[in-house]
């Protein structure tokens, strides 16, 4: 089987893309098993932050470069995927999942069915359907308990919660209040049951919207330390967002494979966690380091500045001629000389997305200036998550998706855990908080594409399907994070993909520009 | 309440009383796509809230966290330069919250959304100690806005009822005990004063008015049990004032009966519970006999009686005949303040500030118990500042009042009696198993009774009577 499906793999790669010319081609780039394990970093599972704040540069120098140098070329070679290499590329994606779904759920301006009684059936319905689709077994049972063994306390509370999110959806706030008041009394975070953890979660969710409501605003306030902490958490015990920088990177560096002058913008760059395992590849490159451009956005002028600083120590310490521009601006709202695109710099564009806050601001206008910059590849992983729609689609949506990322967490943490609970509450709390409050998960009103991948389709820029090298990157990702059998690593459309059971969860995909070759 | 956005959800008519809609139609701003984000702030009130940010943000540069500004599209984005709330709780919550607070006394409108919705944004019932007390009491000062405290009371108090068993309760309640002596300092303190007035007597009936779960017994019955002289024989009344108890106590009166009997103490327990009125009950009602020594035992039970009928119960209790009266008591003043709001608040933030950091303290951060007490405490607070002075739901009331004020209604029918050293030995004794921050205190000549204070603060009083 798997055999088979590596196979397919392959003969996907290439019926995939019709206009597909050898932008740059795979085989020649040639990244062997040995470097290409070099680049991944050896797990290390550590739960407390990399706490920049304490300014020790030789500190942080030390724990990033760990986790390049000491390197195994560990029991996992590149050639082994048997264990969660999956042929299925016909995976859920939320497009399907949700409008199947809300067909059982158009909004009923009546209704309060009882769970006692049989009305309830459909929604009981939809419940097990979640679950089929979660799981079928939760192998590190002792310490979570899957969506889909849902007690009946953890199902009488989701069903509690969609009735309270259908009368959200057709305003009947005080209904939605009392039943708010029910859920947020009974429903712990601290649970065994993952679809408890997540019924008190979204019940706050809900409440915090239903007062923004009576207060007529929609504007969040961040606390943009505690999101970054618990971000670098979550990096340490979950494979998402190290598959989201490796599979980037592998495409980065194809596309700058011959370039001497490269220019990377990474639209929201946080800590730069994934950025020294580039720079170790691109110092290490048979033709020496291309000289190296970085433009830094996000949320405080501070904190990226800061990144900049640990970033071009790094780079120093490894020979690369390197500059940083830090830009404290949403790349939506940016001018276009603000970037100073330089001629013959390589340019690449990254954008791992997340619901945490706006990172780039209005849409279109970011969709613009990729088109203005014509980047030679833009990297590009989405959260399978619709953002826009109305709020039953993005709470159907996003209690799907997060029921099997907290699925994914108690399947290896126990409920006890400081770490998962800072996780599920600081991050994923922050997002479920923006996806279902007013005006969408910027929180703005503002009109988002629902699709990033559709739109770079359908303006002016051309997949790059990800190589299968990308794939060898997450392979390895994932052998590092127990327990892999759980995660799913799908390669199809030219993208991969990354999810928990049958969900997926992240997509990470490459663009280039037409007008950039 | 109108919104001018057609995106933003229109509120439903009912449940919410449209507060200051002609606010809302004044201050709201359109942006270009029509959408209502916020409202826009008078300019001369912008200076007063630049300092509030400035104080809750530690290495904030800017600052500007007003809403207005986060989407400007032709400015730097001040949701990243909004700042960022400190982590590491410089008491932003008590700030916001005070200031909401009058801001509703003073009924300014606009400044009470402002900070309602700062407090929202910050909130949470799962964070750490200033997100919890911003998520309660913004619950509390939202069914204050909007005038619903009493059904979110009546619904929260529900559903713990309903979702209240034995287990669950006791579970709780050994769980608190282990961690704290924020219950069992009361406990071996009347305890203590009971067995000394008691002492030498054959016939003890000890009328208890709490809702600790007869928690307290146990150790009583052991002493009973170990006296060299003959066992005497205790009967136990429990008064239960709590809805909330009243559903386990069957299954406690079996496993006290059982544990009495393993003790060889002669032993009968009676319950009386759905009363409305504390002062209704008769030495008949209770089942007083003339020939037993009475103690009248009262944790945590006298707050429960509505302010007004305090007097009537305190006379009841001198007409049982009691030999010994031991009262324990939150140290807190919800009582004299209870028509003065902002007061009221400032009081209330004060006494569960201390409650909340302790129970951080005491347990580890994942506890269910915790959650659970937390949650209690929310139902306490909307109950103090949502739920109207004048509806009288009988039993209810959680009007605090501080033991100096206790000791001068007392004082009308009963003297003080002073804890013996042994007493107060046995308590210093207790609070050793603790963890450090737990002291006793005896207060000056003219004050009665013990304090238990946690990091120098007294948040506990234990007193004893005779008539």
């Amino acid at each position: 089987m798997m055999k088979g499906g590596f196979e397919v793999v392959h003969a996907t790669l290439d019926m995939i893309q019709p206009h597909h010319e050898a932008i740059w081609d795979f085989a020649s780039v040639g990244f062997p098993t040995t470097s290409t394990v070099s680049s991944i970093p050896r797990q290390i599972v550590e739960n407390r932050c990399i706490n920049l704040e304490r300014n020790e540069l030789s500190e942080w120098v030390e724990q990033v470069t760990k986790q390049l140098i000491d390197d195994l070329p560990a029991a996992e070679t590149g050639t082994d995927y048997s264990s969660s290499m999956q042929a299925d590329t016909s995976m859920v994606c939320e497009d399907n999942f949700a409008p199947s779904v809300l067909g059982d759920f158009r909004p009923r301006k009546t209704v309060r069915t009882s769970f006692l009684d049989g009305s309830c059936g459909e929604e009981l319905q939809w419940g097990n359907e979640l679950g089929d689709q979660t799981n079928n077994v939760c192998e590190n049972g002792g310490n979570g308990r899957a969506l889909s063994r849902l007690d009946e306390q953890g199902l009488s509370l989701i069903t509690l919660l969609l009735e309270c999110s259908v009368a959200i959806s057709v305003d009947n706030l005080g209904e939605a209040h009392r039943m708010l008041l029910e859920l947020t009394q009974i429903a712990s975070p601290y649970a065994l049951s993952c679809a408890e953890r997540v019924v008190a979660y979204f019940a706050k969710a809900m409440s915090s919207r239903v007062i923004n409501s009576w207060l007529g605003i929609c504007s969040p306030l961040i606390n943009y330390k505690s999101v970054h902490c618990a971000f670098q958490a979550f990096n340490n015990v979950s494979p998402f967002i190290k598959f989201a920088h490796f599979t980037s990177n592998q495409a980065i560096l194809e596309a700058f494979h011959r370039r001497d002058r490269v220019h990377i913008i990474d639209l929201d760059i946080m800590q730069g966690l994934q950025w020294p395992a580039l720079f170790h590849i691109l110092a290490t490159r048979i033709e020496g380091p291309p000289h190296v451009r970085m433009t830094g956005m996000g949320s405080s002028m501070e904190l990226v500045v800061e990144t900049g600083k640990q970033l071009s120590n790094f780079a120093k310490r490894l020979g690369i001629s390197f500059e940083f521009h830090p830009i404290a601006t949403k790349f939506g709202e940016i001018d276009i000389t603000i970037v100073q695109v330089r001629r013959g710099e390589t340019l690449a564009i990254h954008w791992l997305q997340h619901s945490l806050y706006d990172a780039t601001g209005p849409d279109w206008k970011t969709l613009r200036l990729f088109e203005q910059l014509a980047p030679r590849v833009i990297t590009l992983v989405e959260q399978d998550l619709s953002h826009g729609g109305s709020f039953l689609d993005r709470f159907v949506g996003s209690l799907h998706y997060y029921s099997t990322m907290f699925d994914s967490l108690g399947a290896y943490l126990p409920a006890d855990d400081p770490s998962r609970h800072r996780i599920e509450h600081c991050l994923l709390y922050s997002e479920i908080n923006n996806i279902l409050g007013i005006g969408g998960p910027a929180r703005s009103g503002e009109d988002k594409f629902k699709h990033w991948r559709s739109e770079l389709a359908r303006n002016c820029f051309v997949q790059v399907p990800m190589s299968s090298n990308s794939m060898a990157q997450a392979q390895l990702i994932l052998n590092m994070f127990p327990p892999a059998h759980g995660y799913s690593l799908v390669q199809g459309d030219g993208t991969l993909r990354l999810g928990w059971k049958d969900t997926s969860l992240f997509t990470a995909s490459a663009w280039t520009s037409h007008a950039s070759r | 309440m109108k919104l001018s956005s057609a995106k933003v959800p229109k509120e439903s008519k009912g449940a919410f009383p449209s507060h200051g809609g002609h606010i809302y139609n004044s201050l709201h701003s359109k942006r270009r796509s029509g959408h209502t984000i916020l409202p826009l702030q008078p300019a001369d009130q912008l200076e007063q809230w630049s300092s509030v940010g400035v104080d809750m943000h530690n290495n904030n540069t800017n600052n500007h966290h007003h809403p207005q500004n986060s989407h400007t599209s032709t400015s730097r984005s001040s949701d990243y330069s909004a700042g960022e709330p400190c982590a590491t709780g410089n008491k932003w919550a008590s700030r916001l919250l005070r200031e909401c607070a009058t801001a509703i006394s003073d009924k300014d409108s606009s400044k009470i959304h402002h900070l309602l919705w700062m407090l929202n944004e910050l909130a949470s019932p799962y964070g750490d100690c200033d997100q919890k007390l911003a998520s309660y009491f913004l619950q509390a000062l939202f069914c204050k806005a909007t005038e619903s405290g009493q059904r979110c009371y009546k619904t929260l108090t529900s559903v713990a009822e309903k979702g209240n068993s034995f287990d669950s309760a006791r579970k709780l309640i050994l769980k608190f005990q282990e961690v704290s002596p924020w219950t069992t300092f009361g406990h071996v303190a009347a305890n203590g004063a009971i067995l000394e007035a008691l002492d030498g007597e054959t016939k003890l009936h000890i009328i208890d008015i709490s809702n600790t779960l007869c928690t307290q017994w146990p150790t009583l019955l052991e002493a009973l049990a170990t006296r060299n002289d003959e066992t005497p024989h205790l009967k136990l009344t429990v008064v239960v004032t709590a809805n909330i108890v009243r559903s386990v106590m069957k299954e406690i009166s079996q496993r006290m009966e059982k544990f009495a009997r393993l003790m060889g103490v002669p032993f009968e327990f009676n319950v009386i519970s759905g009363l409305n009125h504390l002062g209704e009950l008769t030495k008949e009602a209770l089942g007083v006999l003339e020939d037993e020594a009475i103690a009248v035992n009262c944790i945590g039970a006298l707050r429960r009686v509505t302010v007004e009928e305090r007097g009537a119960v305190i006379q009841m209790f001198q007409s049982l005949g009691p030999k010994v009266v031991t009262v324990v008591e939150e140290e807190a003043d919800f009582s004299s303040t209870r028509y003065d709001f902002v007061r009221c608040f400032e009081e209330c933030l004060r006494f569960y500030t201390l409650y909340f950091e302790m129970l951080e303290e005491s347990f580890v951060p994942t506890s269910n118990e915790k959650l659970m007490l937390e949650r209690e405490c929310s139902r306490s607070i909307v109950r103090v500042l949502a739920y109207d002075n004048d509806q009288d739901s009988g039993g209810e009331c959680e009007r605090r009042e501080r033991g100096s004020q206790w000791s001068d209604r007392l004082k009308e029918a009963f003297s003080p009696v002073g804890f013996s050293d042994d007493v107060v030995d046995d308590v210093k004794a207790l609070l050793k198993r603790y963890k450090a921050g737990w002291a006793l205190t005896q207060p000056n000549q003219d004050e009665t009774g013990l304090y238990l204070t946690w990091k120098e603060e007294p948040v506990v009083w234990a007193s004893a009577w005779k008539p």
